[in-house]
């Protein structure tokens, strides 16, 4: 508990001061990882606390990117707002998604979120007035304000705007799992049948988990689009649905904490591999086999294991 | 018969009100008549048993008044209100909760939390998605109180999935109980248990039911365990009833020794 309390204030600590030490490459791979992040987290919700696979996840973070960029590209809404505007907007959607998708269960559900994203990639292509087509939308600004203020344009500034999302967003969460209403999801990821006999009405849970995963992971892609100032179809493509998923389940599904360091490794390992090799991809996918067998608790799995031993001894030196 | 038997039994009086009314309930797979026709009135604070061999229609009547399938024909009324229909959360919410012949529970929380997700069912504003620390503390002593009910207070915090097949029997009627349902109805609550952890069980249930003041439908097809909690007895044979009354009645009823008990007394 001390530990890794001391260890959750240490990496605050360090990402709120790496501004001020990090070469301006650096800083956007951070950036990044701060919104991949929030994309993984929010999926989390729906596979980590309520065993709903999502192969199609994209469709939020495209959702969300294409929104933003369009507000901010045709409005003069000031970038806070155009980002936040564009969640609503992707969870708005996802009632719809929601009800549909929950209509079945297992790898049904799997493959209708699949065929939603795969609907919005068409979209995106054919809607050449809204979302640009196959060029997108280039040249996303990140508008001043509100009222003037400029700070949130600046690269370190909207490094900041991105963290504060997601540690606003992991708070949410995590009040969200350790609430009633979490309860009632766990029941559903480990019976749902039962949890239906007890008399919770499993399927509206399950659409509003699905509507605040889809909010979230909308947030993640509108942050995206200003931040790389562009948006286009690859932003709904399912490989990336599916390397969302593999960053949830290497990082440790149902943790939240866990997806966020399996973004931060992804990123990392691509960045890392894709300099030597065009084939990074392929020890990825070794990485992804040996954590699905070896450790299936994922990176945080592990890290919380490991603490647990390095705290076992301490309290014993602190009590005794 | 069935008739016969009913106003021939003591205690089945138009006087005590009825709970639970079925009339006419029919379930129809295909060809296949499970449920056929099915009338019974089951009284405040009685233990039905409803007994018949294998295939007799038993859980799939359960189903049907629990809501899980939908009738073909005929009724349920709960306390006066006709219910038939409704979906299984809502009936669950009527105050009708139950148990299912093979175990179900959440194996990865312990007892307590089992028993905690069943009460919090019943609670007001569930929805509730921050805090909810008062919410979590009645769900807790409604659930610390059903497991002190069935004798399960000293496994409260091993996990659901590792306790002995016998308390994981009574971790399920605990939550049903957490619940604080009018009906209680019971599927098989000694299904897969060996001879020994049935007589364990049936104590304990029999203890519970004692006490408790709670309306039970009970299916089984363990005669012993029957006879020693019921009051009165239903027999269903091909989905109909046959013979209705208390147990020494039932015992003696020519039909269900021909149908059911073989020759058995």
């Amino acid at each position: 508990m001390f530990w890794s309390r001391l260890l959750g204030f240490s990496v605050l600590a360090l990402l709120i001061a790496a501004p001020l030490g990090l070469p301006a490459f650096a800083m956007t791979l951070l950036t990044e990882l701060v919104i991949l992040g929030l994309f993984a987290m929010s999926l989390d919700l729906m596979v980590g606390y309520t065993r709903l696979v999502s192969f199609g996840h994209v469709a939020a973070y495209g959702l969300g990117a294409y929104a933003s960029g369009y507000l901010l590209l045709n409005t003069s809404l000031p970038l806070p707002y155009a980002v936040l505007l564009a969640a609503l907007l992707t969870g708005f959607i996802a009632i719809g998604v929601g009800w549909v998708c929950t209509l079945a269960t297992g790898v049904s559900f799997s493959m209708l979120t699949l065929a939603f994203a795969q609907l919005l990639y068409a979209i995106a292509f054919k809607w050449t007035s809204v979302t640009g087509g196959s060029d997108g939308l280039a040249g996303i600004p990140r508008r001043a304000g509100p009222m003037g203020m400029t700070l949130l344009t600046t690269k370190a500034g909207f490094y900041y705007f991105a963290l504060a999302c997601l540690i606003g967003s992991y708070f949410l969460c995590r009040n969200l799992v350790n609430s009633p209403f979490g309860a009632v999801l766990r029941g559903i990821r480990e019976n749902e049948p039962k949890t239906l006999a007890l008399g919770y009405n499993t399927r509206l849970y399950k659409i509003a988990v699905v509507v605040i995963a889809y909010t979230l992971g909308g947030l993640a892609g509108a942050l995206y689009s200003p931040f790389a100032g562009f948006a286009n179809t690859e932003l709904l493509f399912w490989l990336l649905s599916g390397q969302v998923l593999i960053m949830v389940i290497v990082g440790g599904s149902g943790t939240l904490i866990g997806p966020i360091l399996g973004a931060a490794f992804f990123l990392t390992l691509e960045h890392q591999l894709s300099s030597y090799t065009e084939a990074w991809a392929l020890f990825f996918g070794l990485v992804f086999i040996a954590f699905v067998l070896f450790a299936p608790h994922g990176i945080w799995g592990l890290a919380r294991s490991w603490l647990g031993r390095r705290a076992a001894p301490a309290e014993r030196a602190l009590h005794g | 018969m069935a008739e016969a038997l009913a106003q021939a039994t003591p205690g089945a009086t138009a006087a005590s009100p009825s709970l639970i009314e079925l009339e006419g309930l029919t379930k129809r797979y295909g060809a296949l008549v499970a449920v056929d026709e099915v009338s019974m009135r089951v009284a405040q604070g009685e233990v039905r048993a409803v007994i018949g061999p294998n295939g007799a229609g038993k859980t799939t009547l359960f189903h049907v008044i629990t809501g899980v399938v939908p009738p073909t024909s005929g009724r349920v009324r709960f306390a006066g209100e006709d219910i038939t229909g409704l979906p299984a959360h809502a009936i669950c919410q009527q105050g009708l909760s139950r148990t299912f012949q093979l175990t179900s529970l959440f194996p990865e929380m312990s007892a307590r939390e089992n028993t905690m997700l069943a009460a919090q069912a019943r609670r007001e504003r569930r929805w509730q998605p921050f805090g909810g620390a008062a919410i979590f503390a009645r769900a807790r002593s409604a659930g610390d109180a059903a497991l002190e009910q069935l004798g399960l207070t000293h496994v409260a915090n091993r996990q659901a999935g590792l306790l002995s097949h016998g308390d994981q029997r009574l971790l399920e009627v605990a939550m049903a109980m957490a619940q604080g349902p009018r009906v209680l109805l019971l599927d098989e609550p000694t299904q897969g248990l060996s001879v020994e952890e049935t007589a364990q069980a049936v104590e304990t249930l029999a203890r519970f039911l004692d006490t408790a003041r709670v309306t039970v439908m009970l299916v089984e097809h363990d005669m012993e365990v029957v006879f020693r909690l019921a009051h009165k007895i239903t027999v269903l044979h091909r989905g109909a009833v046959i013979a209705d009354g208390t147990p020494a009645a039932v015992k003696a009823n020519a039909r269900v020794q021909e149908a059911y008990l073989g020759g058995m007394t």
